[in-house]
């Protein structure tokens, strides 16, 4: 047990270490997604103020805390793995963990964690600083139940991430381009996270859709918690889909990843 | 003992075929032809515990192929493989700690950081005992002289300090079985050599069984008493490095060092010469004349200066074996 955490922090710190190297990437990269919120409070803004009072029932202050709380969400359990292991794979570096006694699947964890921590601590600060800025526009919720509720959905949906993220990153197994492919599922994991606009606006049968996938529980889903305007029984329900999606996904990772390793050719060198 | 058995191995690649132009890119963005390419071809080979053995073929030959299946990077296409009494594919973590490898054209370590992080990562890995650890880190920092560029990152460091420090991380767990493909490449002569010497010692000492493929004859010569050949993923030869000189080596060398300019053509008449320079020169002898050569070359009344008289070079010798001469 001691020698797993031992092991665990020490791939976690290096990672860590390197992206200290990319500090002015790290850091440039946050502007962008402070920005980015910013214009969609200026797009809810402008056409709240062309004379709706509501949009599908969300007044602006609550539309203006969709998008913060969302977006805190998002940003939290937001991980970069599948160029990671497309790389890995592409060229040919995972000839070189094949070969260790660490299951790459493990190392590939624990090193995102690590990789991951500086840019996810500066976005939620930068996100959170936003927050502040529109303090008496938004709706507070300080319910313990729901704040805790809404912990453990973000941590469930992080695995999902995470295990999504190797899935996609494992299609290069099967294409040399993985790009094209990683960008469109980026977009659609985007849309069914409720990332452009709340999932409410849809209609009916894509909002039931949307509530059986993985995606909308690392934004949609705790910004309503958040706005109560879905109750804790929800929430919980919300839960226990999260986690039959985190054993499927692992199933679906084992095989994908024997499959794809009879596929790998070992390139370069 | 036998540490690895290979029998009957073929390894085959898919590949595809695009044909040349635009339309052919046009046509293989549609449909693409599959076929398939044998990178190895029913190969069977073992290797006893404590052996050096040396793996020669030209590009393509196999060899990389052959070493990945044997770490278990790659399946094989049909065939047995067995290291340690393991199947490598089978990836058992057991494994895995017993053998170590060095890829000269990749690279093990992590480029952002310094060495001895890398090390204390492959620590974790490898879930080496704290103490015997250290004892062998600070054996091989040692051996390999390596101590002032620890704290450097990696990205840093010359090709041969890198590769000295490649090697130290594949030994950290002192494996039973040691594969490297072209340790030596791209290095200079100084830091081959060093590469060469280190890799002598450390099997000495250690007893490790190590199969190696270099480009460099001088690797080969200086570490392994076996090589086994291998061309279009075929064994060609597989014994022992002095009876290939032997059977193979045909002619020997005379290196002629002249006070004076020589003619080629009074040379000529002692053999086949190359590399002329005036007043210096190579002569190809048949093996068997070449004394009397040499006591004609001293005896004549030409202005030579000194005189050597050389093996083939191997990398000649396998030359004639792949050109089936």
């Amino acid at each position: 047990m001691f020698r797993q955490l031992k092991q665990a922090s020490v791939i976690i710190s290096s990672a860590f270490q390197r992206m200290l190297s990319y500090q002015f990437s790290v850091i440039t990269y946050r502007i962008g997604e402070v920005a980015e919120v910013l214009v969609l409070i200026l797009m809810w803004s402008a056409i709240y103020s062309s004379g709706n009072g509501a949009v599908k029932g969300f007044t602006l202050n609550e539309m203006i805390t969709y998008v913060l709380v969302g977006n805190l969400c998002a940003v939290a359990v937001r991980s970069f793995l599948p160029s990671v292991v497309a790389r890995d794979i592409e060229e040919g570096k995972l000839s070189m963990f094949l070969v260790k006694p660490i299951p790459y699947i493990k190392y590939i964890f624990l090193n995102e964690l690590g990789r991951i921590f500086l840019s996810t601590v500066l976005s939620v600060i930068s996100q959170l600083c936003v927050i502040l800025f529109f303090l008496d526009r938004i709706f507070i919720n300080t319910d313990w139940r729901y704040i805790c509720l809404i912990f453990l959905m973000l941590i469930l949906a992080f695995i999902i991430e995470l295990l999504i993220g190797f899935l996609i990153g494992a299609i290069a197994f099967w294409t040399e381009e993985v790009n094209g492919l990683q960008t469109t599922l980026e977009r659609i994991k985007r849309f069914f996270s409720g990332g452009y606009f709340p999932l409410s606006l849809l209609p009916i049968y894509l909002i039931t859709a949307s509530k059986y996938l993985p995606f909308q529980y690392s934004f949609f889903a705790p910004a309503q918690l958040y706005l109560k305007k879905v109750d804790l029984g929800q929430g919980l329900e919300g839960i226990l889909i999260q986690v039959v999606w985190v054993i499927l996904l692992s199933l679906i990772v084992r095989v994908v990843w024997h499959m794809g390793l009879r596929k790998y050719e070992a390139v370069g060198s | 003992m036998d540490i690895i058995r290979v029998k009957n191995l073929v390894k085959s690649y898919e590949i595809y075929r695009k044909e040349p132009g635009l339309w052919g890119s046009v046509k293989s963005f549609f449909y693409r032809k599959k076929d398939f390419a044998e990178a190895v071809k029913d190969i069977s080979f073992t290797i006893k515990e404590g052996e050096v053995v040396g793996f020669l073929g030209p590009n393509g030959a196999g060899k990389t192929t052959t070493l990945k299946i044997l770490s278990g990077i790659l399946y094989p296409t049909s065939g047995s493989v067995e290291v340690l009494g393991f199947t490598p594919y089978d990836r058992k973590k057991e494994f895995k700690k017993q053998f170590g490898i060095v890829m000269g054209q990749k690279d093990q370590l992590v480029r952002m950081l310094p060495a001895m992080d890398n090390f204390l990562l492959f620590k974790e890995f490898y879930e080496a005992p704290e103490g015997e650890f250290d004892k062998t880190l600070e054996e091989l920092i040692e051996l390999l002289d390596v101590k002032e560029f620890l704290n450097i990152p990696v990205r840093k460091l010359s090709l041969g300090q890198r590769m000295r420090c490649e090697l130290i991380a594949a030994l950290l767990h002192n494996p039973k079985v040691l594969l490297l493909d072209e340790p030596t490449i791209g290095l200079d002569v100084v830091a081959q050599k060093n590469i060469r010497d280190f890799i002598r010692k450390y099997n000495q000492k250690k007893k490790t069984t190590i199969l190696l493929t270099s480009h460099y004859m001088d690797d080969i010569k200086e570490l392994c008493e076996r090589v086994i050949i291998i061309n279009f993923g075929k064994i060609i030869y597989d014994g022992k490095l002095a009876d290939l000189i032997s059977r193979y080596a045909t002619e020997k060398i005379i290196k002629i060092t002249a006070t004076d300019t020589i003619s080629k053509e009074s040379l000529g008449k002692f053999g086949r010469v190359e590399d002329y320079q005036g007043i210096r020169a190579l002569i190809r002898v048949p093996r068997d004349r070449v004394k009397s050569v040499a006591a004609e070359i001293i005896s004549s009344n030409l202005p030579v200066d000194d005189i050597f008289i050389e093996d083939m070079p191997i990398s000649d010798i396998v030359r004639a074996i792949f050109e089936g001469r």
